[in-house]
């Protein structure tokens, strides 16, 4: 496990578009800003309001990054998502977030529904109808504690100085809210937030009600592709960008 | 290693196929929501597909120290479930005979007794399964959460639930697809080899249950354990594909009865009705002297004598076959 952390470190630190901050901590430089624009509009209006709601808002085009194979027995995986748009607003004391990404594979599915009477009392349970699919998903992370610093997080889920809230959504599973200390130690709080997810001509428009995050806050983004089998690690990453 | 360790062995020429364990495990462990596909314990014929088909192909497992690669088996090589039409039938007057939809194409023991030929003879014998709790778990290894463990009381590998986000790459890695993944939890379970039931001074359901008296139970460091005594002292029980290196500590004894036809006396090492290369696939090379001295056992009791070994196998009460020691077993805090 170790061999491996080292090889992800030593591939990020090779990547071109992963600064040496990424890894090292060191408070992201101009160029990785994100302008966060003030709204009247409601909150439910940009949550479930699709593109529309969000067309007025200038998006940020945001580099995504393929995390190297993690274990000797991960399957190679191109780079079919390459960009990420990303809007913010301030609306209604909260932070929404709009993240748009193009994904030719729409993996998502409504599993069935389980019934209010425990299980034992009903003939038929409810099974399982696939067990090798994986869904799309997005996440937006930030350092616990506000402000921050001069240190942002490690990028791999924070660290043990710098604890993560990670907000994450998933096509099917729907949205829940995660910390984490450090790659591997993610573990999900059991509460949910707003979010929404639209699927349109081959585009993802999801939307995440996030706390008011100040200024100066650094945040980053992920993407994951069910149809290349992403889950855990095996996604599409952004290094840390501060909010103006 | 843990401090002990939980083994079972498995008389393979006393399993009559009656899925008795299955069902024993099924209704005490998997019938829950998203559990229909989940069999613990399964019982396939041997040869065949196996559930899921072709598990024994597709990979897993360590080589030189180093995770195997392997697919995730899909749905199908389970098999999905079907449901008759007895709706129309019986009520709404159509006239088309009750049949399965969707069509099945595959389930567990789907190959029953099918088996393979030897020359004009046909052959097959059952094969129950459940996880190994292997001394060098695969699944372990593979797990970025480490929610998988081996409980160091007892070698007793489980997932832990809160812990297990789904990733399935416990299920790549497991050599013997003996984890499944619960869609309607986002979980992947298995086998606990009934452990709740042991630190009640309980035998593992399947094992109860088993009508065939083939199971025996016990810790393999126990000196007084049948599974001490058949495995490490006669040395006649087998793990399953021991070159997928990660020492199970399940045990088989080999079939080595009956002969083939008209040729009574032989030993099976000369004419088998099943055969050697076959065995020799499932259980290594080991398996010739096993039988070797099975025989020779067989031998010392068509002559008269008396065979501890056989009487062991013979199982004839509980007693023989289980050796449950909860007073050995510290809960984990």
């Amino acid at each position: 496990m170790r061999t491996h952390l080292l090889m992800l470190i030593i591939a990020t630190l090779l990547q071109p578009s992963a600064p040496i901050w990424a890894q090292t901590g060191a408070k992201p430089v101009a160029g990785q800003s994100l302008s966060v624009t003030a709204s009247s509009a409601g909150i439910d209006t940009l949550l479930t309001g699709g593109p529309a709601a969000w067309n007025q808002i200038v998006a940020k085009r945001v580099a995504l990054n393929r995390t190297p194979p993690l274990y000797d027995t991960d399957e190679p995986a191109a780079v079919e998502i390459p960009m990420l748009d990303v809007r913010l607003v301030r609306a209604g004391g909260k932070l929404l977030v709009c993240l748009s990404w193009r994904d030719t594979t729409h993996d998502a599915a409504t599993l069935a529904a389980v019934p209010n009477t425990p299980p034992e009392t009903r003939f038929r349970k409810v099974p399982t109808e696939a067990d090798d699919r994986f869904f799309d998903a997005a996440a937006v992370m930030f350092p616990e504690k506000s402000g921050g610093g001069a240190i942002a997080p490690s990028l791999q889920m924070g660290d043990a100085e710098h604890p993560v809230e990670i907000y994450y959504w998933n096509a099917t599973r729907g949205a829940m809210l995660m910390q984490a200390q450090g790659r591997s130690t993610t573990k999900r709080t059991g509460q949910t937030f707003p979010a929404n997810g639209t699927y349109q001509n081959g585009q993802w428009n999801v939307t995440f009600e996030l706390p008011d995050l100040p200024a100066g806050t650094t945040v980053a983004f992920a993407v994951w592709n069910g149809s290349q089998k992403d889950r855990d690690g095996r996604k599409y990453f952004s290094v840390w960008q501060v909010l103006e | 290693m843990s401090k002990h360790q939980y083994a079972m062995v498995m008389d393979l020429n006393k399993c009559l196929g009656c899925q008795t364990c299955t069902i024993a495990c099924k209704k005490l462990w998997t019938d829950r929501d998203g559990t229909g596909y989940m069999y613990w314990n399964n019982v396939e014929t041997r040869p065949g597909l196996g559930y899921p088909r072709q598990w024994d192909r597709i990979g897993g497992g360590w080589k030189d120290g180093t995770l195997q690669p392997s697919p995730l088996p899909p749905m199908d090589d389970y098999g999905h479930a079907w449901e008759y039409n007895y709706e129309q039938r019986l009520y709404e007057g159509k006239k088309q005979p009750v049949m399965p939809s969707p069509e099945p194409q595959s389930g567990v023991n789907w190959d029953e007794d099918v088996g393979g030929m030897n020359a004009d003879e046909n052959y097959f014998f059952y094969l129950p399964r459940i996880c190994n709790h292997c001394t060098y778990p695969a699944c372990l290894e593979a797990c970025p959460r480490k929610a998988i463990y081996k409980r160091d009381e007892d070698g007793i590998v489980v997932i832990d639930q809160e812990r297990c986000q789904g990733y399935r790459y416990c299920i790549k890695a497991c050599p013997y697809k003996k984890i499944y993944f619960n869609e309607v939890t986002g979980k992947s379970e298995k086998c606990i080899f009934c452990y709740p039931r042991l630190e009640k001074g309980e035998v593992n359901a399947c094992a109860a249950q088993c009508p065939g008296r083939l199971r025996f139970v016990g810790l393999l460091d126990d000196p007084e354990s049948p599974v001490h005594k058949l495995v490490l002292v006669h040395k006649i029980a087998l793990p399953l594909f021991p070159e997928k290196g990660t020492q199970p500590n399940v045990f088989y004894v080999p079939p080595f009865n009956p002969p083939k036809r008209e040729n009574y006396g032989k030993s099976i090492l000369e004419d088998p009705r099943v055969p050697l290369d076959y065995l020799v696939y499932l259980f290594g090379a080991e398996v010739k002297d096993v039988i070797t001295r099975l025989e020779a056992e067989l031998k010392k009791a068509q002559e008269g004598g008396r065979s501890e070994v056989l009487q062991l196998l013979i199982g004839r009460d509980a007693e023989t076959r289980f050796h449950v020691r909860p007073q050995l077993v510290q809960i984990q805090v």
